[in-house]
């Protein structure tokens, strides 16, 4: 069946208003809070079935979690592997989500375009789809919007009328996208609406910790419920890291350390200087800022520094290294971060005035709690997600062209080889 | 004071030369087409602008993969054009018409075959070769951010431009190299200034055809030898503009961006009306300059024909098929020593070979000011 594209802004709206009222959870579920230090947070909890746009359905299992086996979906499976959407054609939303990476990528920095770098960690696909505020300075709100934003500039320096051609070049793709959207034509924004139909089937949710939440007490080893008690008391991580994707979507500074690439690699160097300068902060913080200042970039508040993201805390053994910057290998260096109080605020170094979170203070964790910490964060990964990579199909002549000129030997040309880092 | 009376007295002569040359007007017919001319001194551009504007030329970095410099296409081995009937562009498309030179473009009133961009504003072109996704497809912040990780381009930008390296600067250095590039020693204006053993005789008879029995100086006229107006000649369409798909994708790309109505269904090179969207001047393209012809085969919008034999050739059958075809294209019954001697005069329009004489400096991408690593920390940018 067709699927109409023209409500697809109604989509982004109700997308945004459901996820502006906090972190999902499912339907008919009742929101339960949890108290520490006099404040209230949402409880942790079981992930529901996500939300799904009502203008593009994509089918369900009988729990209400979309499946793999739709036209759709495959379409957008398909779509994560195209490198024919990124600038050069050299990569795809898969070079940086590599399913055997955790669908994120195991580098501390993820990969750039060619000639540049990117300056972030590379965030796992896996359970975007209950994401209100995507990338780590939530500059996406819908994950339509957000796989063509990443298609720009560092990562895919795409110009949409080219990559839109290079859809409509592919036999394949006009039969397909004509088949789910019912367009004559492959249209690009189409190919980033299957990419998150996609994304909204990918979901870790029947981990250990899901389990035990659903009511199986067995699911957790009693190491990993002493993690979660510590996790939700003396740890303090619950009053950001709530609700059923342990985030709360907010936004903190939290004095981690300076990325050691950047020190050395020009590259990087100019690369982080790029994001300064395009996302047009002033010359005074363009000249001064020696970090990635996070939501500042979208806000121009000078108290949103450095804050980034509360990352969700699922998935995560497959997804080394951690934080924004992936200065963190493993999760105890993690937990020893936060155990510390974190950081020292590299704005206090750049600027002369600190917006790190007050929330973070030494927590004087024994050996035998952080363990028991890590142990729990472990708990929230089920099967690792592998699916075969899929075979792109090739281009095509357009029968009209063929017709009028006849069929002649193909060109033949020599390809400049490709630096990849 | 002797040599300046002398030289009025020489131009003088020069001016009446000329006139004789182009036939001068028939009482009641037509105005007679502008004359053949010497190219007229320029300005001379700053050196360290020219310098400056030369390294970037030949630079991979200034495009979005730091993998394809303006040298590719304008290779100054190849006449500053590439050599190609259909010039490559971007990684991961190929472009659909041929290269042309850029010698002498610091004359031309319109810039690419459809004349879509002002010869005036050369920073503009710039701009256009660099940001659009076929040629550079380059974010402009990225490359200044670039050329502020090579101490060198620093240094050259302060010098040269007078401060920062910023996208206007880069644009700026780039235009004034080409405008620097301008033909040297050409026999042709030799000719013209006087110097009658400049070209063969063969060539002057050549030149009397150019503007007499074959007609060409109609659209091949002035110091430029073009009229830089859209003409249909009715070349023939190159077929693997629309057989290799990354060339009719890229075709179908710039269409649509240009706003040309049914370019899904488009099966032939409309050119100029690309810009004009007139009817009428579907398949029209501006009429090239003739300079330095004899270095840029193949030859035409889309490289059809591979001579300027095959170029003589064409026209003497009065061009090709089309029904908006000029008017002034009909067969010219041209002998084979008259095809012969229309071929020596285009070859006398190439002056000195331009080859840098640093190329090979150039060529070598890794001692092109490279990047420093910079104490991320301490240094001020």
């Amino acid at each position: 069946m067709a699927r109409t594209r023209s409500k697809m802004i109604v989509t982004l709206l109700m997308v945004v208003a459901v996820a502006g009222s906090g972190v999902l959870v499912a339907q008919g579920a009742e929101q339960k809070f949890v108290e520490l230090n006099g404040e209230k947070f949402p409880a942790l909890a079981a992930l529901g079935p996500p939300p799904i746009p009502m203008d593009l359905p994509q089918k369900r299992d009988a729990r209400g979690f979309p499946v793999l086996d739709d036209p759709l979906v495959q379409l957008g499976f398909l779509m994560m592997f195209e490198g024919r959407l990124t600038g050069d054609g050299s990569l795809s939303c898969a070079t940086c989500h590599v399913p055997k990476e955790g669908w994120g990528l195991s580098s501390a920095i993820s990969r750039g375009y060619p000639g540049t770098s990117h300056w972030k960690n590379s965030q796992t696909v896996v359970n975007t789809a209950y994401l209100g505020k995507l990338f780590w300075q939530g500059d996406s709100l819908a994950l339509e919007a957000q796989g063509e934003a990443a298609n720009t500039g560092l990562s895919g320096n795409a110009k949409t009328d080219l990559s839109e051609e290079r859809l409509r070049q592919v036999p394949e793709y006009v039969k397909r996208f004509k088949e789910v959207f019912g367009t004559e034509w492959p249209i690009l924004k189409d190919a980033w609406r299957a990419v998150a139909a996609f994304q909204r089937a990918l979901n870790d949710e029947n981990t250990p910790f899901d389990r035990y939440m659903r009511g199986d007490k067995s699911a957790l080893t009693p190491k990993q419920i002493k993690g979660m008690e510590l996790f939700q008391g003396k740890a303090g991580c619950i009053q950001c890291h709530n609700g059923p994707m342990l985030t709360d979507e907010k936004y903190y500074n939290t004095g981690l350390p300076q990325q050691e690439e950047f020190l050395k690699d020009p590259v990087l160097q100019f690369s982080a200087r790029w994001q300064h300068y395009q996302r047009g902060v002033s010359e005074e913080i363009y000249r001064k800022s020696k970090t990635d200042l996070g939501l500042y970039f979208v806000t121009k508040v000078k108290d949103h520094m450095a804050a980034f993201r509360t990352a969700p805390l699922r998935h995560l053994v497959y997804t080394a290294g951690y934080m924004h910057n992936g200065v963190f290998d493993t999760l105890e260096d993690v937990v020893e971060f936060y155990n510390e109080g974190g950081g020292d605020d590299p704005i206090q170094r750049d600027f002369g005035f600190s917006t790190k979170t007050k929330r973070l203070k030494p927590l004087k964790l024994t050996k035998e709690e952080k363990e028991a910490l890590v142990a729990f964060l472990e708990s929230t990964t089920g099967k690792e997600i592998i699916l075969p990579e899929p075979k792109i199909p090739d281009d095509g002549i357009f029968p009209a062209a063929l017709a009028k000129f006849g069929q002649l030997p193909p060109e033949k040309f020599i390809e400049k080889e490709k630096k990849k880092e | 004071m002797r040599n300046d009376v002398r030289f009025a007295t020489l131009a003088a002569g020069l001016a009446l030369a000329v006139v004789a040359l182009a036939g001068g007007p028939a009482v009641g017919g037509p105005p007679s087409p502008p004359p053949l001319a010497p190219l007229p001194e320029l300005k001379p551009e700053k050196p360290e602008q020219v310098e400056l504007g030369k390294m970037l030329f030949f630079d991979n970095r200034m495009s979005g993969d730091a993998d394809r410099r303006c040298a590719d296409c304008h290779d100054p081995k190849k006449g500053w054009a590439d050599g190609m009937a259909l010039s490559d562009g971007y990684p991961g498309n190929k472009y659909f018409r041929n290269s042309k030179t850029i010698i002498n473009v610091a004359y031309a009133p319109y810039l690419y075959w459809d004349g879509r961009m002002d010869g005036e504003d050369l920073p503009t072109q710039v701009r256009d070769a660099l940001t659009e996704s076929y040629w550079h497809l380059m974010d402009g912040r990225i490359m200044l951010e670039r050329w502020k990780q090579a101490p060198e381009y620093v240094e050259r930008f302060k010098t040269a431009m007078g401060g920062e390296a910023n996208f206007g600067r880069t644009l700026n250095a780039v235009a004034a190299f080409m405008k620097s590039l301008t033909s040297k020693n050409v026999p042709f204006d030799k000719y013209l200034k006087g110097d009658q053993g400049a070209i063969s005789e063969e060539a002057k008879q050549g030149l009397a055809l150019f503007q007499g029995k074959a007609g060409c100086i109609e659209c091949h006229n002035g110091p430029m030898l073009s009229d830089y107006k859209p003409r249909a000649l009715g070349v023939p369409e190159n077929p693997y503009v629309f057989l290799t798909p990354k060339r009719h994708l890229q075709y179908r790309s710039v269409m649509k961006s240009l706003g040309v109505p049914n370019y899904m269904n488009l099966l032939e090179d409309v050119g100029y009306y690309g810009v004009s969207k007139l009817k009428k001047d579907i398949g029209t393209f501006i009429t090239p300059s003739l300079r330095e012809v004899s270095r840029t085969a193949p030859y035409m919008h889309n490289g059809m024909l591979a001579t300027l034999e095959d170029v003589v050739e064409f026209y003497n059958k009065g061009g090709g098929d089309r029904p908006n075809k000029d008017a002034l294209l009909k067969p010219l019954g041209l002998s084979v020593s008259e095809k012969a001697a229309l071929v020596a005069f285009l070859k006398t329009l190439s002056g000195d070979e331009l080859i840098p004489p640093d190329l090979d400096r150039l060529n070598d991408q890794k001692m092109l000011a490279p990047y420093a690593k910079y104490d991320w920390l301490k240094y001020s940018h």
